[in-house]
């Protein structure tokens, strides 16, 4: 890029000044504004802090330990799971191994992906805040709308690390401790190993789909303060309202717009045909919930005074 | 805009800056104007507003009224174009404790969208280079002292080319070496043409340092000048040591000058001061002093009268004592 | 002294060109930054605004257009009686969803239903269940009901009717005889139906106690229907009335709703809320159980409608024992049935649910719900009937 084309035309700034760098100015052009300006470096500094640090890991290895513990249980005891009773899917396990990662999946949908999801979009920016580098942050300046857009991104990368975090360690230990055979769905019909595989990635999805509400929920929540714990647990509270409330009868009507209703809905996913219905009905569910939390984001952390 | 024309000269314009926090007004109504080049000391005791101004003058707190300019540019609507060009230093470091120094310094250029990535390991390794990092640059910041923390603040701000720095009290927790190399570093970056605004609560610092100085006490700013300005500016003040002080007073007074008082007055040597001229530091109000006596026509003149003139000076303001005068004493935090 | 020293101060300022800035900015403008700052910090608070607005407009739109029917040729209820008698559907895939509002108490999900067979016969009633429906010509049938993380089939493929319950991983086998086998093309042992099943069955049993129109046209599952209002004459009936979709195109009904007197939302609601009219593949009436199933072969039943064992609760209107001698008294909508102490189970009358939802009444403990009242006397005995309880206590006192 040369230096002359280098202003976005947007930007309606002093023509007078033209005491920066060469250097500067020349990348401040077009070619930044396709790569930088959507914040993919910043992304990826976003992406190399929060998956650099031990808690992160820490939460990722406890998520793991869900579907090894199950699995060695299950193995340990010599009788075969009872129909009927534990975890759903549990009796599936013996039949394939595969299957330990949706049994996990199923235990930790409740309340441990919640919990890690809500830790990290509650810190996005409160965490910043406490730390006090929001404000270096933004006089750098990485731009709020930009900062929170990649905030978000990385609560949806870790939605995705999270639920992978649970399913794949969870395959693996149940392809070692168990055998990898056809596997019985709800609907009684028996499907093969590579159709298993597959079920089971779109299990992933979906579990990962129905975080992203609660991802953008924590966020919201964190441009509203600069202490970190108070909008994770805010965040976590909400999850457990949201499931409460879901469980109540009285409060029927209110049920399809709570962010957690969908959450075990993963199931029509494992009945054949698969029942695509709650897929759709959590997606749009999610995104509605994303559109409504990033647009009170922006609107908090546009208007916000950085004080911290 | 005709403000485009003159604002040239100037890096940071503010008019009637007014920052409140719902009852309270942290900013009132100030009028700054740091011209490009210089460094500008920005003193005050702390809770004098100092920061809201520095935090309101970079976009991190919008200002309740009044308009703000940087390097030109309205602020905060040209926050984009103008803070690339601008290194802060906003109320002391601030880092991931888990990240290195390097890291912490990759991830903040990171973030600067203008910055090239291409030479972002030059540019981070250079300003480590620059406060005497370099041999700590893959330590954590968590194992930092504040002294060091200090330092990676300040090569924050020196992260890319800047045409205006502004440190907020830079030499807090350095030891007596460090505060010499952070002057010595601003003296520099100043002689390269960038205008460094400094702020902070130590006098002596300023003086050091800067050029310029404005004055802020409880939200309002209350002087703003050049610091030989404001060095010349104030009170001067005859002093004679005399055991005559009843006679001294009296000639003083025929010359037209007020004794203020004389300590000691009964006993053997009393000292007898009075106010010789007050200067305003700007040429139309100098001109009052030129009606006060010279000192040797009072020195003359009370030899004539027979006092016994054992001492005799002319005492200069402070830049500490008119600091003193505006800000008001003591440790008090202002209102 | 904030003023004094204002005064000594403002002298020292040496910057000229503030003097022309002072122009620049008269004291109205001033006003007007800080009026445009404020007003710029609310903006951003705009999308946020707007977001809810779409959403609320979107889910408006969808009903919106849901309850939107074209322009069908206007028919006599006779007419549209016909259509159902001719429906000519005899391939669909589609889901059924049955809600009621029976103002029965609310039970908590995950009341252990395996345990309580009333609990799971209430549950059936009250909780909305979503049942995936596949037919293809009369002899293939499955029907799914979809529970959360389980799901219980019923399949038949030509005479084989199996049953799958994925709870507890068990299966069932019978075989018709081939003289049942045509006829009814869905299988015997539903535990839901489907709206059409249901609506035949309301419909073979229309007598001179209703009144039959048809009322305005409707849309479900995004099919125009007619639709069919069947009304009690009978002022005692706790039934207002029965409206019946009917697909304008095929004559399958699409839905049934029951409303009761005196409640807005429908007491009982079947209705496909998805409908296609392919023929599903042919993979879905297959069975073979899983392996690790436990199957139970099953001998042929007696009698095609009594319950399978482990399978309690049932809706529809033919509940209960049909062995046991029961009394009837009144006709039409006013039909109220009478069961004998040793007619009725122990565990019914034990049972701590309905402690907790029946109350008592002079002459025993009524269960009431909004279609139905159930009268539980104090010798044992039981009557219900779709009537207010004075006509129950009636009939009680009546032998």
């Amino acid at each position: 890029m040369l230096p002359s084309d280098g202003r976005p035309p947007s930007s309606g700034g002093a023509p007078g000044d033209r005491r920066v760098s060469g250097d500067r100015r020349a990348t401040a052009g077009w070619a930044t504004l396709g790569s930088n300006l959507v914040g993919s470096e910043l992304l990826g500094s976003e992406l190399k802090v929060l998956f650099g640090r031990r808690r992160t890991w820490a939460m990722l290895l406890a998520l793991a330990a869900v579907p090894v513990l199950i699995a060695v249980v299950v193995r340990v005891s010599s009788a075969p799971g009872t129909p009927g009773r534990g975890p759903a899917f549990l009796d599936r396990v013996t039949q394939n191994g595969l299957f330990v990662g949706v049994t996990g999946l199923v235990v930790s949908i409740p309340l441990f992906l919640p919990l890690t999801v809500s830790v990290v979009a509650g810190d996005s920016i409160a965490g910043e805040g406490g730390l006090g580098t929001l404000r270096y942050l933004l006089v750098a300046p990485a731009g709020r709308v930009r900062l929170l857009l990649v905030k978000f991104a990385a609560a949806l990368a870790f939605c995705v690390a999270a639920t992978l975090a649970v399913a794949v360690p969870g395959a693996i230990v149940g392809v070692v401790l168990f055998p990898v055979g056809p596997v019985t769905l709800l609907s009684g019909d028996t499907i093969d190993v590579g159709a298993s595989v597959l079920r089971l990635l779109l299990v992933a999805g979906y579990v990962t789909v129905s975080l992203v509400g609660l991802a953008a929920v924590g966020l919201f929540i964190s441009t509203l303060t600069d202490v970190p714990v108070g909008s994770m647990a805010a965040t976590i509270v909400l999850t457990v309202v949201s499931e409460v409330l879901d469980a109540l009868p009285q409060v029927s009507w209110l049920h399809p717009w709570l962010f957690s209703h969908y959450w075990f809905g993963f199931a029509d996913l494992l009945r054949q045909p698969v029942a695509w219905g709650s897929f759709g009905g959590n997606a749009w569910l999610q995104a509605g919930y994303v559109a409504l939390f990033a647009a009170l984001a922006y609107g908090r952390f546009a208007s916000k005074d950085v004080l911290s | 805009m005709t403000a485009e024309g003159h604002s040239a000269e100037l890096a940071i314009e503010t008019k009637g800056l007014t920052k409140r926090f719902g009852h309270q007004v942290a900013v009132n109504g100030i009028d700054l104007a740091v011209p490009r080049g210089a460094v500008f000391g920005f003193l005050g005791p702390n809770g004098s507003g100092k920061t809201t101004t520095i935090r309101v003058l970079l976009g991190l707190a919008a200002a309740t009224s009044g308009q703000a300019r940087v390097l030109g540019q309205e602020m905060p609507r040209s926050l984009r174009e103008v803070l690339p060009r601008v290194g802060a230093l906003i109320e002391g470091p601030a880092f991931y404790p888990f990240l290195s120094g390097a890291a912490n310094l990759h991830r903040l250029d990171t973030a600067d969208r203008d910055a090239p990535s291409r030479t972002r390991a030059a540019r981070v390794h250079l300003a480590l280079e620059r406060v005497g990092l370099t041999q700590a640059a893959g330590k954590k910041v968590r194992a930092y002292s504040l002294g060091m923390k200090q330092r990676l603040g300040i090569a924050n701000a020196l992260l890319a080319p800047r045409e205006l720095l502004v440190l907020d009290e830079p030499t807090n927790g350095l030891d007596p070496q460090g505060t010499r190399e952070v002057r010595a570093l601003v003296r520099l970056l100043a002689a390269e043409g960038t205008t460094v605004f400094v702020s902070s609560h130590l006098l002596a610092e300023v003086e050091q340092m800067c050029t310029h100085a404005a004055v802020m006490s409880a939200g309002r700013l209350v002087a703003q000048g050049t610091l030989d300005d404001l060095r010349r500016s104030g009170t001067s003040r005859v002093q004679i040591r005399t055991p005559d002080s009843a006679a001294a007073q009296r000639v003083l007074a025929g010359l037209g000058l007020m004794a203020e008082k004389s300590d000691q007055a009964a006993t053997a040597d009393g000292l007898v001061t009075a106010v010789l001229a007050v200067h305003t530091g700007t040429q139309e109000e100098s001109q009052e002093s030129r009606h006060a006596p010279k000192p040797e026509t009072i020195v003359a003149a009370l030899v004539a009268a027979g006092v016994r003139v054992r001492g005799f000076a002319v005492l200069g303001s402070s830049l500490e004592e008119r600091f003193v005068a505006l800000t008001g004493e003591g440790f008090d935090v202002a209102q | 002294m904030q003023a004094e020293s204002r005064a000594v101060g403002a002298p020292y300022e040496v910057v000229s060109p503030r003097r022309k800035v002072d122009l620049c900015f008269a004291e109205s403008e001033a006003d007007f930054y800080e009026a445009s700052i404020m007003t710029r910090l609310w903006l951003r608070w705009l999308p946020a605004a707007a977001v809810p607005v779409v959403i609320a407009a979107g889910a408006l739109g969808g009903s919106f257009q849901a309850s939107a029917a074209e322009g069908l040729s206007t028919k006599t209820p006779e007419q549209v009686l016909a259509m159902v008698g001719m429906n000519t559907v005899k391939a669909l895939s589609g889901t059924v969803e049955q809600t009621s509002d029976l103002g029965l108490p609310q039970l908590p999900p995950g009341v252990p239903s395996s345990s309580a067979g009333m609990a799971s016969a209430l549950d059936l009633l009250a909780a909305p269940h979503t049942a995936r429906v596949y037919l293809d010509g009369t002899a293939n049938a499955r029907v799914q009901v979809m529970d959360q993380l389980a799901e219980r089939d019923v399949i038949r493929h030509g005479n084989d009717v199996w049953t799958y319950n994925s709870k507890d991983n068990s299966a069932t086998h019978e075989t018709l005889p081939t003289a049942r086998a045509d006829g009814n093309n869905a299988p015997a042992t539903t535990q839901l139906q489907t709206p059409d099943q249901l609506a035949q069955r309301m419909l073979a049993a229309l007598d001179s106690s209703t009144a039959v129109t048809v009322g305005q046209d409707t849309s479900v599952a995004g099919r125009a229907a007619y639709e069919l209002l069947l009304t009690p004459r009978s002022a005692d009936s706790l039934v207002g009335s029965v409206s019946i979709a009917v697909d304008s195109q095929t004559g399958l009904t699409l839905s049934v709703a029951v409303q009761a007197r005196g409640q807005e939302t429908p007491a009982f609601r079947l209705a496909f809320t998805d409908l296609s009219l392919h023929a599903p593949s042919a993979d879905l009436f297959t069975f073979t159980p899983p392996p690790g199933a436990h199957v139970t072969q099953r001998a042929l039943p007696q009698q095609a409608d009594r319950p399978l064992q482990g399978e309690p609760g049932r809706t529809g209107g033919n509940s209960g024992s049909a062995a046991a001698p029961h009394t009837v008294s009144g006709t039409g909508w006013d039909t109220v049935i009478g069961l004998p102490a040793t007619a009725v189970p122990a565990d019914l009358t034990a049972s701590p649910l309905l402690a907790q939802a029946a109350r008592a009444v002079d002459g025993g403990r009524l269960l009431s719900t909004s279609l139905v009242n159930v009268l539980l006397t104090n010798d044992g005995r039981v009557f219900a009937g779709s009537v207010p309880l004075a006509r129950l206590q009636a009939a009680a006192a009546g032998r």
